[in-house]
């Protein structure tokens, strides 16, 4: 569906983005991860034929964005970071332009904006001035226009920035329903928003990719080593010096009545330690293991690629 | 052709709404109305009160020249407020992305906007065009010049407005472009000043005829000159093709 193949682009002497080469298949949900300034929105940009890149070639559904830029512009839908609304129109009519300009059909217009304002849920609104509405409002309306025209691929930068924690959520609910009948590729620094919708998820810092992953499989690949966090009422020090000794325990440490211990990873360890806990008499309350979020992968690439 | 008409419906719409329009409009309608009584009242009491020899002065060479030459200094200056926000908005408000990224060419872009301004700066052209109208029942002129005088107006118009849209592709901010268009129109009427200090025969005939004045004197004189009506659309295309090159070259930047 996407083809993207050794994209490089240049800002002047900056080179925002490095030889990216990745795959989206068709109804892949993909996310695009990377801190600010990694050259996500370049990518977007570059792959909604807003601007071209230095070198390299992007193929979407077999269009070249060079050769056909307008067959590739007609598959596409694009919310950017800021929804391109016109404030001094009401919903409904900016939606109804926006499918014109996007090649639907006169007698199909009806029935596109309704369907576009039905799946954001903004038929209320519909006659409302968009300079009225709110932030997480305006945010709706410019993925409503992005779908109005039903395209194969959605492309979002950013779609949940700056809007209020339930309208996050509710951004979030809106994705997960368009899965599956949209190829969607959505950029994010936000690493829940890529767990909680995206099946796959490429990882870009310093315009380089870092990792590509499926979601289960980058959490497996760095969750070596176990986590442990246990809390006890009492002799936490002692307890935290025992745990040493115990064979596959690499490290312990104890804060206040609160011990982190890391170990290999193997069950058994888990079980020993649980066992000298309260064979200690040290009063155990809590005992958590932890795998690595997405956060603390992030984390780990980005500083990974920063030092070497 | 239909992203064009869809492009130029938008913005014919969103300008001809808007309060800063009704306000020119209103104001234009304003100034018209005395200025075109004053001059009016003018011309009756002088053809009443002298007796010239020779030819006697026509309501077209005094009264609507007067006017049309009014309505010719306003729209150097209105023109550009009213096309300051076509593309320099767009780029601030980021509405722009809409516009590269929908299924539209770059030439479809700049022809949009320009016919949608046009069509509101020709409100205003009809709006003037009521005061030589009203006129008709109460004194008899010739029709025919009046009408070639208002093609003038209409093609100097489209060749301002054509500047304006120009100017406003090349930046984001609102006021630099009706700076900008109020500047290349009045450079384009200037250039004839150069002709008169121009050395040389052959400069000054070059100054002359790519200055607006000059072909748009012989509109309100009554005369239709086909190198006027080249010269006026040629004028308006080259600026109309400079914004597409503006539009397009945005994707290259």
């Amino acid at each position: 569906m996407i083809q993207v193949k050794e994209l490089s682009k240049f800002y002047g002497d900056r080179q925002a983005v490095k030889n990216l080469s990745f795959t989206v298949n068709k109804g892949e949900v993909v996310g695009f991860l990377g801190p600010n300034g990694a050259g996500k929105s370049t990518t977007m940009k570059i792959l909604t034929g807003y601007m071209a890149p230095t070198s390299g070639t992007v193929q979407i559904s077999g269009f070249d964005i060079f050769e056909d830029p307008i067959e590739v512009k007609k598959r596409i839908g694009y919310l950017p970071e800021t929804p391109p609304v016109y404030l001094d129109m009401t919903v409904q009519r900016y939606l109804e332009f926006c499918a014109k300009l996007k090649g639907v059909s006169s007698e199909a217009i009806d029935s596109s904006v309704d369907a576009a304002l039905q799946k954001t849920a903004l038929q209320q609104v519909r006659r409302r001035m968009i300079g009225n509405l709110s932030k997480g409002f305006r945010q709706r309306v410019g993925l409503a226009q992005a779908l109005v025209s039903d395209p194969e691929i959605l492309i979002l930068d950013e779609p949940t920035v700056g809007l209020d924690p339930k309208q996050v959520a509710e951004m979030r609910t809106l994705i997960k329903e368009l899965k599956g009948k949209h190829t969607i590729v959505l950029s994010t620094h936000i690493l829940p928003e890529v767990q909680a919708s995206c099946d796959k998820v490429i990882i870009i810092n310093e315009g380089q990719i870092i990792a590509e992953d499926q979601i289960q499989g980058l959490s497996n690949r760095m969750a070596g080593g176990g986590h442990l966090k246990i809390r006890v009422l009492r002799k936490a020090d002692q307890v935290a010096e025992e745990l040493k000794r115990i064979e596959g325990v690499v490290d312990s440490s104890s804060t206040g009545n609160y011990l982190e211990v890391k170990t290999d990873g193997r069950d058994q360890v888990v079980e020993e330690i649980s066992k000298k806990v309260v064979s200690l008499d040290a009063g155990l309350i809590e005992l958590q293991t932890s795998t690595l979020s997405l956060e603390d992968i992030f984390i780990q690439l980005t500083d990974s690629t920063e030092k070497s | 052709m239909r992203n064009i008409l869809t492009l130029a419906g938008k913005d014919f719409r969103s300008l001809a709404t808007s309060p800063m329009f009704c306000l020119i409009a209103a104001l234009c309608s304003v100034m018209w109305s005395f200025t075109f009584l004053r001059s009016l009242i003018l011309f009756a009491e002088n053809t009443q009160a002298t007796f010239n020899p020779g030819p006697s002065p026509t309501l077209q060479m005094t009264v609507f020249l007067t006017h049309i030459s009014q309505i010719n200094l306003l729209f150097v200056f209105i023109v550009p407020a009213l096309t300051m926000r076509l593309l320099a908005e767009e780029k601030k408000l980021r509405t722009y992305d809409l516009l590269l990224t929908a299924p539209i060419t770059a030439t479809e872009i700049a022809l949009g906007k320009f016919l949608g301004a046009f069509g509101v700066i020709l409100i205003l052209v009809a709006l003037s065009f009521l005061y030589p109208l009203a006129t008709y029942p109460i004194a008899h002129f010739s029709f025919p010049p009046l009408l070639a005088a208002y093609l003038g107006v209409i093609l100097v118009a489209s060749t301002y407005v054509a500047v304006g849209v120009f100017a406003s592709s090349l930046t984001q901010s609102v006021v630099l472009s009706v700076v900008m268009g109020l500047v290349f129109n009045l450079f384009l009427w200037f250039l004839s000043q150069g002709a008169e200090s121009a050395t040389g025969l052959y400069m000054t005939s070059v100054l002359e005829q790519i200055s607006i004045g000059d072909h748009f004197m012989a509109f309100i004189r009554g005369s239709i000159r086909l190198k006027s009506i080249m010269f006026l659309l040629s004028c308006t295309g080259l600026f109309v093709f400079l914004t597409q090159r503006v539009v397009e070259s945005s994707r290259w930047r």
